[in-house]
């Protein structure tokens, strides 16, 4: 029978701690840029600009068709080549950015491709001016649709964040190979750090969902 | 005649007694001599000291030790291919006679197999872009440097690196290679056997600056081979002296026998 042995992982919770604040900054950062490059891509996908959407295809085909660890490699070890160096911090919020905007890209081009053509007449008639109706008519309903998709996607970034440690970048999965390098209890580390990502997923849930009920829930109220 | 036979008899017994209370394991010198062939286990899957090659033939820095050591014995080498794990049980099993299988020398394998001098050795040091003017440990304070997690390297980097000094752990050595090679980092901890395939790749862009420690590698025999021991011995101490070794080692390690090595007991 395996006997446990927590200490290890209490002694040096402070340092798991502070790889948990690390990693929900991290998460956190990508998720607002992320949805700023995904809001961006999915206007561009949707206007009448040719290059433009090829543009906005190209990215997210080699985005969503490639794996995470290899974009990272590229951005970290690749880019440095052409003269563009970032901290393993950056560059992993980088990553993470331009991941999550091509997956974001899709899902709130769904979202907006939702919203019925009459809707946006409806918003004509009225006389609404095209900035509100973009954000009033278009934006906030498209949103308010494909909210759930949108969110479990930024949850999925949060726990695809534990592979920056590949490039040295630190992170919470990085406090606990680094605890694990130096004390060997690998299966109390590893259930601990289970336990709190699951932490992390569950708090950034309820985030989501009280970012819901403030903004995309319907009367909407502004 | 019957005394003769009875005087026989006797011998007989007592030599099959003594070579019972012998470990059934030692190599047997005279064995080795009359058979013309020594069985030599080897790693074949750690470059550059013990490879493969393209016809599955076992070749390397161990192969031409071995290949070396079986002529100064007047005897063929006949190559076992074996794991990092079960060479010494190899060993102790009488399955091999001796093993150039890049067995570093510890205490604790010192207490299950003899070994001879040291012929080869891992040194860690810390490497980094020539005109890096770093020469002590005291120097890294500022600096970056770039370690595989958990190495050798890691705790030794760990162990003298001053205050301010930033450690970025990799997964691997090539992972913490591919920051020195991209210029994220300026300074990498790393074992001279991987230094080597980096200067390949840059040659002449990065340089030691000060070792960290070093591990040494002998040949192994089974306890009781002392014939056979003293035969691989003397090899190596001609060898060490002669060139023979430094000839090996440049050929696949890029430089002569180190010194840590050569001054090594």
């Amino acid at each position: 029978m395996y006997q446990f042995n927590f200490q290890p992982v209490f002694d040096n919770l402070d340092l798991l701690l502070y790889g948990a604040w690390l990693t929900v900054r991290l998460s956190f950062l990508a998720m607002i840029l992320g949805l700023v490059v995904s809001l961006l891509g999915a206007v561009a996908k949707t206007s009448g600009i040719r290059p433009l959407r090829w543009l906005v295809d190209v990215y997210v085909e080699v985005i969503r068709n490639t794996p995470f660890l290899i974009q990272i490699f590229f951005i970290f070890f690749g880019l440095p080549a052409v003269g563009i160096s970032m901290s393993p911090n950056t560059a992993a919020l980088v990553a993470l950015v331009i991941n999550v905007g091509a997956y974001g890209t899709e899902i709130i081009r769904a979202g907006i491709e939702s919203i019925p053509k009459g809707q946006i007449e409806a918003g004509r008639a009225l006389g609404l001016s095209p900035v509100h109706i973009f954000r009033y008519v278009v934006v906030v309903p498209a949103l308010r649709n494909i909210y759930p998709a949108l969110t479990s996607q930024f949850i999925y970034l949060m726990l695809t964040s534990s592979v920056v440690s590949v490039i040295s970048a630190n992170d919470l999965a990085s406090a606990g190979a680094d605890l694990n390098a130096r004390t060997f209890a690998s299966f109390e580390i590893y259930l601990v750090l289970t336990v709190m990502y699951f932490l992390l997923a569950l708090g950034f849930s309820t985030l989501f969902g009280v970012v819901r009920r403030a903004f995309f829930t319907y009367p909407a109220s502004r | 005649m019957k005394l003769n036979r009875r005087l026989f008899t006797a011998l007989a017994a007592s030599s099959l007694a003594l070579g019972l209370a012998m470990p059934a394991s030692a190599a047997d010198l005279a064995a080795i001599e009359s058979a013309g062939t020594i069985k030599v286990g080897m790693l074949v899957d750690f470059p550059p000291f013990g490879i493969q090659d393209a016809s599955g033939t076992p070749d390397g820095y161990d192969a031409d030790v071995a290949k070396a050591l079986a002529e100064s014995l007047g005897v063929q080498a006949q190559i076992v291919p074996v794991t990092g794990p079960n060479r010494i049980p190899y060993l102790l099993s009488g399955q091999v006679d001796v093993l150039v299988a890049s067995l570093g020398i510890t205490e604790e394998r010192a207490q299950r197999v003899d070994f001879s001098a040291p012929y080869a050795g891992i040194s860690i040091a810390v490497y980094g872009a020539t005109g890096t003017e770093v020469a002590e440990p005291a120097d890294l304070a500022g600096q970056t440097i770039a370690v595989a997690r958990a190495s050798t390297q890691d705790t030794g980097v760990t162990e003298v690196a001053p205050e301010g000094t930033e450690i970025r752990r990799f997964d691997d050595d090539a992972s913490a290679v591919q920051a020195l090679l991209s210029g994220q980092v300026n300074l990498i901890g790393l074992s001279n056997v991987v230094f080597l395939q980096v200067d390949k790749v840059a040659a002449g862009k990065f340089d030691k600056k000060f070792d960290l420690s070093s591990q040494v590698q002998g040949i192994a025999v089974a306890p009781g081979s002392d014939a056979l021991l003293e035969k691989v011995n003397a090899f190596v101490q001609t060898a060490r002296s002669d060139g023979t070794l430094d000839e090996i080692h440049q050929k696949w390690l890029g430089e002569p026998l180190p010194d840590f090595v050569k001054t090594a007991e």
